[in-house]
């Protein structure tokens, strides 16, 4: 689906050749900066009224602390003017609502204050089309020996952007990858996921979204630079701050990271067998 | 009409020319011509830039591409002096009563001495020809280099030369002053070379024993060359021995050579092929994988003179890289040139090349396991028309023209089987038309000052069937203002143009201009402007070109760059031409150099307007070479002082930029490069060789911070490139042994023994950030490419 990532590949195969070592690198921190990290996913065949925002701030590159933000008032208004307050657990930076009634194609507005400044941010919730199967391969990978499983799915005659998340038992953090149906428009369409450890028995999460195009590409920049994600190759482009779609009302400098996105969501746990 | 004007000024500069100096004709006495080849005794081979001096008249003229030299002089008795590097000179006394014809055979220097080669004077500074910020490098030379993996390689040795710097190791192009791996022009036998290396920037395509000579020019650019910002590398291969047949080889550790040369008729006419292949399976020790990467090129070229006035030549070259990773993974490129060249001496004094040129570029990737088949291909046909008028002594005249017809296929994405998801794409064809003109004389103006001056037209017309996006207010690129971002523009409308309609056009004078003044016998300054302009753009993001990278042409959206370049420097050579000094300094500014939205997908994107913004490049140093030109030991030290930035400022002050519109060190940027390289003869049978090279670390942007969002680590990031990676510096050592150094007849044997980056340093290729995955922490990870790499080849000729 995205050719763009295939192709990548070939170039950083060669580094496979070659030494990798931690070093130590000093760096530099910046001030903190508020991160809102607002993404409310309706499960296919739930109601979706549990939502959670999660609010904090950056911190220094090596730190293994991620702080969190507590006291801020937070809520989501729809377009039909029904208005959702999210409420902290205390001290956790975690807030949350159960009464959430999302809607297809419906427009929702996100609002944060805190530190009296506000931030807001507007997004149209979408909707996804379920995964079809999923199919085990055994001759995965560029070893042609790893597991790998294909989630298929029809893509609609339609311009659609997809996301999906893979959760593997065997990783501590998730995999995310994104899509698009420009080469594949109306076609049955795949996500692959594969890794060398998968073995049987390995659990995989497996959540398909359907995104924006302005989450698409915001997603699309995340990956290429998150860490966890496999970033970080000497061909990449330099790499920049992502800004998302939030709004500091107050004083736009002083802006907020994270996105505010709204997706209908198919969720599989699947074993490998 | 508006070319009609463009020729009717070049018409009237040669007659104005013409006319002075006919005018000067009369008014001296009776002048006469002496014109001829000079080639070497041995192969017959003709030679580049052999020095022809006059040594009553303290003036001369150098051999052109084709061997040729002519100069006119008054009527009288001269003493001829021909030198050149590595041949014996020659001394000889002319009665010049009527037009000469006079051709020399040039005995190479290693044939006589028995002992150890020095070579004398010929590798000396040019001090009087305005000719400056040119390297010249012979392959003798750079076969003595110390080189990884034991593999000569022409684009690694121009590295070790002032001015010139690459990305990082293992990384495919070069940077001269500062510009993009994109702005050189790369020709070989005149044809362009889209993609100069093997296996993603490890080895060039360049066959050593298949060049014969090569020139660097990184300001000064003459004006028969256009269509590149920064720099033009001109490769020349050989011709072929017309006395006998021979062979040559060589086997490495990558990769084995042969070459054949040999007469077709007997000093009439010669062919030579030349095929280089690598040992797949040899990079890549996956185990039990089916990997492999293997590349390999030939050369060939057969030249005949058909009489004194005409030779024609057919040359090329064919090269593929191969990648494959087990079964579902294919992936090939290369590029192929074909050259006709017809030379004619329409008299003694007006020499004349006709080239046709065919050049190819094409990548292709099969991924099964996806489903789809993946094209891309850049073709050129180029037709050449260059003529050298050899005026007097004094001006020697170069015009000529050259028009080049582009086809680009960005690419064609076919699905492999019924099975596959993937629906047939093909990215909209571009074609583009680039004719120029040009006209150039080189002038010596007195005995101290001389001159080189020139003017080139360039036109560029992007041509249809295309469509074309239309957007509102002609911008492709939109800015979000409240959520401070670039965004693709979403076209209003497209419109269709028909084949070979018009769709762009630019054209651009391009001044060049060089000058030197002569200190005195030793020394001398010289100074030179140019200005190029550039209507390919290279598309990519990275600090080093990919294989994959797509070239496009300007259109009405993408504009072409223009460069302007400034250089002043000293000239001198001392204890009798022992050593010699270049020092230059230069300044540099390129207009239009893009840059590229912050998240742009560059591949197969089909709208690459949308995701580019204009910026400018800047650049300028100073430049020092220090070279020992004679004895056992000689070798050259390379000091480069520079600083290489590009600024994408906003469009409206509303808008960030890219780093905020402020001025950013360029992914090429080396703040202090210093090369030193030195050859010893110790005995006929054993030569050694060094390089040492001590470099900036490449800039780079490090992470400044992380947060969370959707439970993954995400670091940010302050301003664009203000990191830098660690001091880059390796020694590399060779050892040359020649069993038999006395024999000249029949197998003749060399080994080479080398040790790349010897104390085993690990220069950083780059430093990656990324999450353990046992213990969560954020680390750092350097990653090195060539530790201490020993390496053995044996070459071999007959």
């Amino acid at each position: 689906m995205q050719i763009s990532k295939y192709i990548s590949i070939v170039i950083t195969m060669l580094f496979f050749v070659s030494c990798e070592e931690v070093i130590d690198v000093d760096l530099n921190t910046a001030a903190p900066r508020l991160v809102i990290d607002a993404a409310i996913n309706w499960q296919k065949g739930t109601n979706g009224a549990s939502q959670k925002i999660i609010l904090s701030t950056t911190t220094g590159f090596y730190s293994n602390v991620i702080p969190k933000v507590s006291g801020a008032n937070v809520s989501i208004k729809s377009s039909s003017n029904l208005n959702y307050i999210f409420t902290e657990i205390l001290n956790t930076g975690e807030y949350v609502c159960t009464t959430f009634k999302p809607i297809i194609n419906e427009s929702y507005t996100l609002t944060v204050v805190y530190k009296s400044e506000t931030y807001t941010a507007t997004e149209t919730l979408q909707s996804v089309t379920p995964i079809s199967r999923i199919e085990p391969k055994t001759n995965g990978g560029f070893s042609g020996k790893e597991f790998e499983i294909q989630v298929v799915f029809a893509d609609p005659i339609a311009k659609n952007f997809y996301m999906v998340k893979f959760f593997s038992d065997t990783k501590k953090t998730p995999n995310y990858s994104i899509g698009n149906d420009e080469f594949t428009n109306g076609n049955e369409n795949s996500w692959q996921y594969g890794d060398e450890d998968l073995k049987v028995g390995s659990k995989i999460a497996i959540t398909h979204y359907g995104v924006s195009e302005l989450y698409y590409n915001y997603m699309s920049k995340i990956i290429s630079i998150s860490s966890s994600s496999g970033g970080g190759s000497p061909f990449q482009t330099p790499p920049a701050t992502v800004r998302g779609n939030i709004v500091n009302k107050s004083n736009s400098n002083n802006y907020a990271l994270g996105f505010f996105s709204l997706s209908e969501v198919d969720f599989r746990d699947y074993t490998i067998q | 009409m508006k070319s009609n004007k463009i020729v009717g000024f070049f018409v009237f500069f040669l007659i104005t020319l013409a006319s002075f100096s006919q005018e000067n004709a009369d008014s001296a006495k009776q002048k006469f011509t002496i014109s001829g080849i000079i080639s070497d005794a041995n192969s017959n081979e003709t030679l580049i830039g052999v020095n022809v001096s006059i040594l009553e008249l303290k003036t001369g003229v150098t051999t052109n591409e084709y061997g040729f030299y002519s100069i006119t002089l008054p009527k009288g008795d001269y003493t001829i002096k021909i030198t050149y590097l590595g041949f014996q000179t020659v001394d000889e006394t002319i009665q010049l009563s009527q037009n000469i014809k006079k051709s020399f055979k040039l005995q190479s220097s290693e044939q006589q001495l028995k002992e150890i080669v020095v070579t004398s004077n010929k590798k000396s500074t040019n001090i009087k020809s305005p000719e400056m910020s040119v390297n010249k490098l012979s392959m003798t030379t750079i076969k003595k280099m110390p080189v990884v993996l034991g593999e000569v390689d022409i684009l690694k040795s121009l590295l070790l030369l002032p001015g010139v710097t690459s990305a990082g190791e293992g990384q495919s192009g070069f940077n001269v002053r500062g510009g993009g791996a994109d702005q050189n022009l790369i020709l070989l036998d005149e044809a362009t070379i889209f993609n100069s290396s093997h296996v993603f920037g490890l080895f060039s395509v360049f066959n050593p024993d298949a060049i014969k000579d090569l020139k660097l020019f990184k300001g000064g650019i003459p004006a028969r060359y256009g269509g590149r910002a920064a720099s033009v590398l001109d490769i020349y291969q050989k011709e072929g021995n017309s006395n006998s047949f021979h062979m040559s080889g060589g086997i490495g550790l990558i990769s084995s050579r042969l070459l054949a040369e040999g007469p077709i008729v007997k000093d009439k006419g010669s062919f030579i092929v030349a095929g280089r292949t690598s040992y797949a399976h040899l990079f890549l020790k996956l185990a039990d994988n089916e990997n492999s990467a293997s590349f390999y090129d030939l050369n060939a070229k057969l030249n005949y003179k058909l009489n004194d006035k005409n030779s024609l030549y057919l040359s090329s070259y064919f090269g593929r890289d191969f990648f494959n990773i087990s079964s579902n993974f294919e992936n090939t490129y290369g590029n192929s040139t074909v050259n006709v060249r017809w030379n004619h001496l329409f008299s003694d004094k007006l020499f004349s090349n006709l080239s046709a040129i065919f050049s190819d570029y094409f990548y292709g990737l099969t991924l099964s396991s996806v489903g789809f088949d993946w094209q891309s291909s850049i073709k050129n046909f180029n037709v050449k028309y260059d003529l050298k008028y050899y005026l007097n002594d004094k001006i020697k005249l170069n015009f000529g023209m050259n028009s080049i017809y582009y086809k680009f296929n960005p690419g064609t994405i076919t699905p492999i089987d019924e099975n596959s998801s993937i629906n047939f794409g093909q990215l909209d064809k571009k074609n583009a038309f680039e004719p120029a003109i040009y006209v150039e004389a080189e002038h010596q103006a007195s005995e101290r000052l001389s001159f080189l001056y020139g003017l080139r037209f360039s036109m560029f017309y992007r041509l249809g069937g295309s469509t074309i996006n239309l957007y509102q207010d002609n911008q492709a690129v939109t800015y979000n203002d409240q959520l401070k971002i670039y965004e693709k523009g979403v076209p209003i409308g497209f419109k269709t143009y028909g084949n070979n309609e018009v769709i762009t056009d630019f054209s651009n004078f391009e001044p060049r201009f060089s000058s030197s003044y002569v200190l005195d016998e030793k020394s001398s300054v010289k100074a030179s402007y140019n200005r190029m302009v550039q209507y390919l753009q290279l598309v990519t993001n990275t600090a080093s070109p990919t294989p994959l990278d797509v070239w496009t042409p300007s259109d009405e959206y993408i504009q072409p760059q223009i460069a302007d370049q400034v250089a002043i420097g000293y000239f001198r050579n001392f204890k009798e031409d022992t050593y010699s000094l270049e020092v230059e300094s230069f300044y540099k500014e390129v207009k239009n150099r893009i840059d590229y939205i912050d998240g742009a997908d560059l591949i197969a994107n089909n709208a690459i307007e949308q995701v580019i913004l204009n910026g400018q490049l800047r650049s300028y140093g100073l430049e020092v070479l220090l070279r020992k030109n004679i004895g056992k030991l000689n070798g050259w030290i390379a000091y480069t002082l520079s600083n290489s930035e590009q600024q994408t400022p906003g469009r409206t002050p509303n808008e960030s930029g890219i780093n905020n519109g402020n001025w950013y060190k360029t992914g090429f940027h080396k703040l202090h490069n210093l090369a030193v390289t030195a050859n010893y003869s110790l005995s006929p049978k054993w030569s050694f060789g060094g390089n040492f090279i001590f470099q900036s670390g490449q800039p780079v942007t490090f992470p400044n911070g992380q947060y969370q969002y959707q439970g993954i680590t995400i670091p940010s990031y302050g301003a664009r490139n203000e990191d830098n990676l660690p001091l880059y510096h390796h020694l590399d050592l060779s050892a040359t042994y020649t069993p038999k150094p006395e024999k000249r007849k029949g197998w003749q044997g060399e080994w080479v023994f080398s040790v790349y980056n010897i104390y085993n340093r690990q220069n950083a290729a780059s430093i990656t950030f990324r999450e353990n995955q046992t213990t969560g922490s954020n680390e750092a990870v350097r990653l090195s490419i060539f530790g201490a790499v020993p390496s053995v080849s044996y070459n071999f000729k007959f």
